[in-house]
């Protein structure tokens, strides 16, 4: 039973290597009937171990527990392995019978979902690290996939600063093998305490921190991202913002956890860390002028609210379930928003106008994502906004530096929401079902996220929310107060034009700057935990 | 060797990273910080007369087998990394006729 995992892992990575060798006529009925098997055998390995997950430990080859491989689940990693199964439900959905889908599209997408599984999986340091370099270079792929010159530099921008983080982290490993003489990052947790080497501990956490912080795209390292996410083809960009950025948050919580024994003290930086992220997301976000970069903008807003989520509250709970919820809210964005740009030919937000008329289903969907994405009662983005600002009540500055960040996103929407009115201009015949069929499911998960959050929670996370009310007038207030202020921000500021304002929203870091200001933040960092 | 000239060369790779303006350049400082890691692992694995780790007849004092055993896997994973930028450069070339970043990315869109 145990070694469903490791199924969890290579039946994505066969079907994988069968669909492109063999080249079958439905490869992607294939692809569906194996996703379905994936799925069936999840839930039953949920099922089996929810009681005591310490035995779903298994060492591969039968090493000695030290030594070998091993793959753990926990309470952490089953929910991020059940929410990439249900969006790679949802891209798989999505592309089917399109002229992207060929079979070496299908290799690399689900090539991607073994190897993510095994992310979430590992419990070897190592191998966390190999897994961390296949998906970097399978992204790569998938980025410059369409081989037109803006996707192919995003794509070798993407390679080589995320190549750099996860050296750095490797360098971590390294000195940590050479403390413990072992790789298993429950053993390394378990003799933290209290060893000896404290100063090489403190040098490898600001090491393999510092991979987390690239491959997570937090400030100040997130240039790749919105240069990612706005060449890469729209299914791929919602699995990048959905999961895979998510990938470095889930090193962030394991690395957290594992150096937890040795007593850091990581809470402040990485406050100041999610707020600047936070703040320069959404600051960026309103500046845009193209729907997917306002969109990667937006994701780099809701990741500093994640983590300070994360760092504020017991057991990283809240920012847990941002992490979820902002992985169904913007993956369904990102998918209307490649429906819209297919239809109109453009990313221009100035050039697409009269979306409501021309596309009603995708418009509804778009509008639940939107009202989630902004945070309005009902919808899966107040719960989880509103019970982090809960957990911030006694300090009034970090209260009110979040509710900044979210009147900035919320401003970014406000801004995006043109695109739906105005008159009909132009529509090419639109009428796929499995293209509409994802945006409804993902908007019903949201709805339901946001309606019936208590057992939800309960049952995925392990989280009381009672306390959480799904609708409160208070709430309702907040939510309009913040809508009013976008659209006077909009209204008055950016319609004017200002020649400075567009001139900053097209800011973005060469590849020298982002590599300096990487080896800028090592040492800021090595300042920060080793020196002080 | 002291594993601090290991450092040194990996200081080297991240320094050339944050200083060229071209691809290829960029390609093989990554190479470099990635030798620099393989060089401090197996150095710090190794000691003074230690034997090669393969179990056989009056073998006492061989070297950590896992070092390099794991450097194997680095290696080849560095060789894809670097295999798929260059051919990535290719492309550039072929589509913006330059492989200087500030040349790439200053042409077409913001993005």
């Amino acid at each position: 039973m145990a070694n469903i995992a490791l199924l969890l892992i290579f039946l994505p990575v066969l079907t994988a290597i069968v669909i492109y060798v063999l080249q079958p006529r439905r490869s992607h009925e294939i692809a569906l009937v194996m996703q379905a098997v994936l799925t069936v055998f999840a839930v039953v390995y949920a099922l089996h171990f929810q009681a005591d997950f310490s035995e779903t430990l298994i060492v591969i080859g039968g090493w000695e527990e030290r030594i070998g491989i091993s793959l753990l689940n926990d309470r952490l990693s089953l929910p991020f392995v059940f929410m990439s199964l249900f969006l790679w439900w949802m891209v798989l959905i999505y592309t089917y019978d399109e002229h992207d889908s060929s079979p070496t599209f299908l290799f690399f997408l689900l090539f991607l979902q073994g190897v993510f599984m095994g992310v979430l999986q590992t419990n070897d340091l190592f191998n966390l690290f190999v897994f961390l370099e296949l998906m970097t270079i399978i992204v790569t792929v998938l980025i410059a996939f369409r081989k037109i010159g803006s996707s192919i530099r995003a794509g070798i921008y993407y390679l080589l600063i995320n190549t750099a983080g996860v050296l750095a982290f490797l360098i971590g490993v390294i000195l940590l093998y050479y403390s413990f003489g072992t790789l298993n990052i429950a053993a390394i947790g378990g003799e933290m305490a209290g060893h000896g080497d404290y100063r090489v501990i403190q040098l490898s956490f600001v090491l393999m921190m510092t991979g987390a912080t690239v491959k997570a795209a937090l400030f100040p390292l997130f240039s790749w991202l919105p240069k990612a996410h706005g060449a890469a083809p729209s299914p791929i960009s919602a699995l990048l913002s959905g999961i895979i950025v998510k990938a470095g948050i889930y090193m962030f919580i394991r690395l957290n956890d594992m150096f937890a024994p040795a007593g850091i003290e990581y809470e402040t930086f990485f406050l100041i860390v999610g707020l600047a992220t936070g703040f320069v997301g959404a600051v960026f976000a309103v500046l845009q002028t193209n729907i997917k970069e306002l969109l990667a903008y937006s994701t780099l807003a809701q990741l500093g609210i994640i983590l300070v989520g994360l760092v504020v509250m017991d057991g990283y709970s809240g920012g847990l379930l941002h992490v979820l919820n902002h992985a169904l809210f913007k993956a369904l964005l990102f998918l209307g928003a490649g429906l819209i740009v297919v239809v109109y030919r453009t990313k221009e937000l100035a050039k697409i106008r009269g979306v409501a008329k021309s596309m009603p289903v995708t418009t509804v969907m778009m509008f639940i994502g939107m009202l989630s994405i902004a945070g309005a009662p009902l919808t899966n983005g107040y719960v989880s906004k509103s019970f982090i600002t809960g957990a911030l009540e006694g300090e009034p500055l970090l209260y009110y530096a979040v509710f900044l960040i979210n009147v900035g996103s919320v401003a970014g929407f406000v801004k995006l929401s043109a695109i739906f009115f105005g008159e009909k201009k132009l529509s090419y015949p639109f009428s796929h079902i499995h293209k509409v069929l994802p945006l409804v499911l993902i908007a019903g998960a949201c709805m339901a996220f946001g309606l019936f959050h208590v057992p939800l929670a309960e049952t995925l996370l392990d989280v009381d929310l009672a306390h959480v009310s799904r609708f409160t007038l208070g709430g309702l207030l907040e939510f309009l107060v913040m809508v009013a202020f976008g659209a006077l921000f909009v209204r008055f500021v950016l319609s004017r034009g200002f020649r400075t304002l567009a001139r900053v929203g097209k800011f973005r870091l060469a590849f020298e700057t982002a590599n300096y200001l990487l080896v800028i933040y090592l040492a800021v960092l090595g300042v920060y935990f080793v020196l002080l | 060797m002291d594993p601090l000239l290991t450092f040194i060369v990996i200081l080297v790779g991240f320094y050339g990273l944050a200083t060229s303006n071209n691809i290829i350049k960029s390609v093989f400082c990554i190479t470099i910080i990635e030798s620099g890691i393989i060089l401090l692992f197996l150095n710090l694995g190794n000691f003074e007369g230690g034997t090669i780790p393969i179990i056989g007849e009056d073998v006492v004092a061989i070297v950590d087998p896992l070092p390099q055993a794991l450097m194997i896997t680095t290696i080849v994973i560095g060789s894809t990394v670097t295999a798929l930028a260059l051919m990535l450069c290719i492309k550039l070339f072929h589509h913006y006729g330059s492989i200087e970043w500030s040349k790439i990315f200053g042409k077409g869109d913001a993005s």
